[in-house]
């Protein structure tokens, strides 16, 4: 999976228009209003003539090309430290590896921005560690226009991450935070299976792709529909292979519908939103490793979020806060019940808030306090059955220049409850979720 | 010794030959910049401003001002004034530096042209006649004892504008609001308007703001 960073400031967009970065983003990547309005204009903004271009006999454009190639260098690396090393996992009473250094954590080359005066887009090529693959990521084409008086855009997208085409943050798939280091200790350390329970359908991008239109009224209202088809990637993945995703692989059967409704206010330094989106798919799961996918068997997934966002976009200050919670409703076949699932019925709850400041968008703090609880099911979760976990992330930056930031971070962990905790899982004594803490320091920039 | 002037020729051939694809090369990879000028004034407004001023200079978001029905000299004034980093007061910088970096003169002209042609928004009415009239007075006559000028002077009976001095007549609430803020506290440049605005209070500014949306 290698979709961990999305969009984030973008070079090439800041190329092609001109602007400061602070046009589209408070601190990268979270948008301001007026860079959600260059993502639902297309990313087409510009005043620099193109470098070829062509109109037939109506005088309509038919060639439209940049004189820039639109290129840019995205680089993440970090530095953790778990608080307690961990037991090995072959050896009994032997410590495992407590700390590492990734140079880079990712590495991503992004191209963007106009492709016609109507067409724009963002796509991102990523290498990721641990897994030291180098693949395919976000990838978003669309097309826009608007009516005259510019009461309407519409547009029409196609890209490969349920969520992604948002332009507000406090969805899934375009978090804040996006330094996103808070994984169990196993995800540097290689015990299968040990991360947090997330809403299933945040963990299909890049294994899906599909269209979206979308309308946005008035600067305010937005309304999207979308539909997924399982997609194999350019990571040399497959959606038919069993390791590809977290509930034990699978695919997806059909087409899911994804949805998305959004209300935002701009007043003066002032923007709040508040939405809801959804996504109902319907996923043949690979439940033994090798094994050859089943089609007669289909769980159902519902999963339905709301968020809220406000943002003020001071001359010396930044505040916002933002939040979502997501409920999911997972249905499985009664094939499954109990032999793979014990029970035909699963929730799952997840509450996620967070609020910033920066201050002359040099210096910021941040908190993410994150909750999940849901059904007790042994059988997909192990461990006492409990999906649950509960964590904060106190992060502090620094940011000599607007795309460099150095970044502090520090991850609690309160309640780590199924067997994803690695100190439960490799059978410790007294595994505590807090044995999970980590400190992390990281290097983000983008040029 | 034929055989050695054959080969020396194909050589010298091969390198004029070689040279010459250098050069089409050379000259292919020339990149022509493009001419900044290229773009017309309603193709700029179709492909930048009305992203925000809405193509016809009526913005629906408040952070932008709208420009429809704008006094031309205004609009020249300021676009000039963003290209020359003259202006920077926060959102100049974000947004209107990069946007004017490479306008042309005759592109500024164009563009405060055709804003300034497009039909003008009206006022969205005061929902507070009491204060709405505080601000009429002040509008129209200033404060001569706290040496504040009236509004009149520049902005016209209507707020209409008048020569360089912008139209207000219409224009958005929020930004009203928030350009007054700026204009007192310094952030945004402007000698007249500092001195004008460093006396005024909030109340006043509600008032003003609250009698110009009648317009």
């Amino acid at each position: 999976m290698l979709v961990s960073i999305p969009a984030q400031a973008v070079p090439p967009f800041a190329r092609q228009t001109g602007l400061a970065c602070e046009a589209c983003h408070t601190i990268p990547p979270e948008l301001t209003s007026f860079g959600r309005r260059f993502k639902l204009n297309g990313y087409t903004l510009t005043t620099r003539p193109p470098l070829v271009s062509d109109t037939d006999e109506h005088k309509k454009n038919t060639v439209w090309l940049s004189d820039l190639p639109g290129l840019g260098v995205l680089l993440q690396s970090t530095y953790n430290h778990y608080d307690r090393a961990p037991p090995d996992s072959a050896v009994p009473g032997a410590k495992a590896q407590s700390e590492n250094l990734e140079f880079p954590q990712q590495w991503s080359i992004i191209a963007g921005g106009a492709i016609s005066d109507q067409v724009g887009g963002f796509l991102q090529m990523t290498y990721s560690q641990p897994g030291g693959t180098f693949g395919v990521d976000n990838t978003d084409i669309r097309y826009s226009d608007h009516t005259q008086n510019n009461d309407f855009v519409w547009g029409v997208l196609f890209n490969n991450n349920p969520g992604n085409q948002d332009v507000w943050n406090s969805v899934a798939a375009y978090p804040i935070p996006d330094f996103s280091n808070q994984s169990l200790w196993s995800a540097g350390g290689g015990i299968a299976g040990a991360s947090l329970r997330t809403p299933f359908f945040q963990g299909l991008g890049t294994l899906v792709a599909g269209p979206t239109a979308y309308i946005w009224y008035k600067d305010s209202l937005y309304l999207g529909v979308s539909a997924y088809h399982a997609a194999k990637t350019g990571s040399g993945t497959s959606t038919l292979d069993s390791s590809n995703l977290s509930d034990g692989g699978g695919t997806l059967e059909g087409w899911a519908p994804y949805w998305r409704a959004a209300y935002e206010r701009d007043w003066g330094y002032h923007s709040a939103s508040i939405g809801v989106s959804g996504m109902y798919s319907k996923f043949t799961p690979s439940l033994i490793a090798g094994q050859t996918l089943d089609p007669g068997f289909v769980n159902r997934y519902l999963d339905i979020s709301y968020d809220w966002q406000y943002q003020y976009n001071g001359q010396h200050n930044i505040f916002g806060f933002l939040g979502r919670y997501t409920h999911e409703n997972a249905e499985y076949d009664p094939g499954l019940v109990p032999t793979y699932f014990s029970n035909s019925t699963d929730h799952l709850d997840e509450w996620n808030l967070t609020g910033e400041w920066y201050y002359n968008r040099h210096y910021g703090a941040l908190v993410n306090f994150v909750r999940t609880t849901g059904t007790a099911d042994i059988l997909v979760n192990g461990g006492n059955g409990s999906p649950g976990h509960q964590y904060e992330v106190l992060e502090f930056d620094y940011l000599p220049w607007f795309n460099i930031r150095f970044i502090v971070q520090y991850n609690i962990y309160n309640v780590v409850k199924n067997n994803q905790n690695p100190f439960i899982l490799l059978n410790a004594t007294n595994p505590r979720a807090s044995n999970n803490n980590s400190f992390d320091i990281g290097l983000w920039m983008d040029f | 010794m034929r055989r050695l002037a054959l080969a020396t020729s194909l050589i010298v051939a091969a390198i004029a030959l070689a040279s010459t694809a250098v050069r089409d090369v050379q000259a292919a990879a020339v990149v022509v910049p493009p001419d900044p000028s290229a773009l017309d004034a309603k193709q700029l407004v179709s492909n930048a401003c009305s992203k925000c001023h809405g193509f016809n200079g009526v913005s629906t978001s408040p952070i932008f001002p709208n420009l429809a029905g704008q006094v031309p000299g205004y609009i020249e004034t300021e676009l000039r004034l963003f290209r020359q980093r003259g202006r920077s007061d926060p959102h100049a910088r974000a947004f209107m530096w990069g946007i004017a970096r490479a306008l042309t003169d005759e592109q500024i002209k164009g563009v405060a042209l055709y804003f300034s042609t497009q039909p003008a928004a009206t006022g969205k009415g005061s929902s507070n006649p009491a204060l709405a009239d505080k601000g009429k007075l002040l509008y129209e006559n200033g404060s001569p004892q706290r040496d504040i000028e009236a509004c009149t002077v520049c902005h016209g009976h209507n707020g209409e504008g008048v020569n360089t001095q912008p139209r207000i007549a219409g224009q958005h609430r929020d930004y009203f609001v928030l350009e007054m803020v700026q204009f007192r506290s310094g952030l945004r440049e402007n000698k007249v308007m500092q001195h004008v605005s460093e006396k005024l209070t909030d109340d006043e500014i509600a008032a003003l703001v609250e009698y110009i949306s009648t317009k």
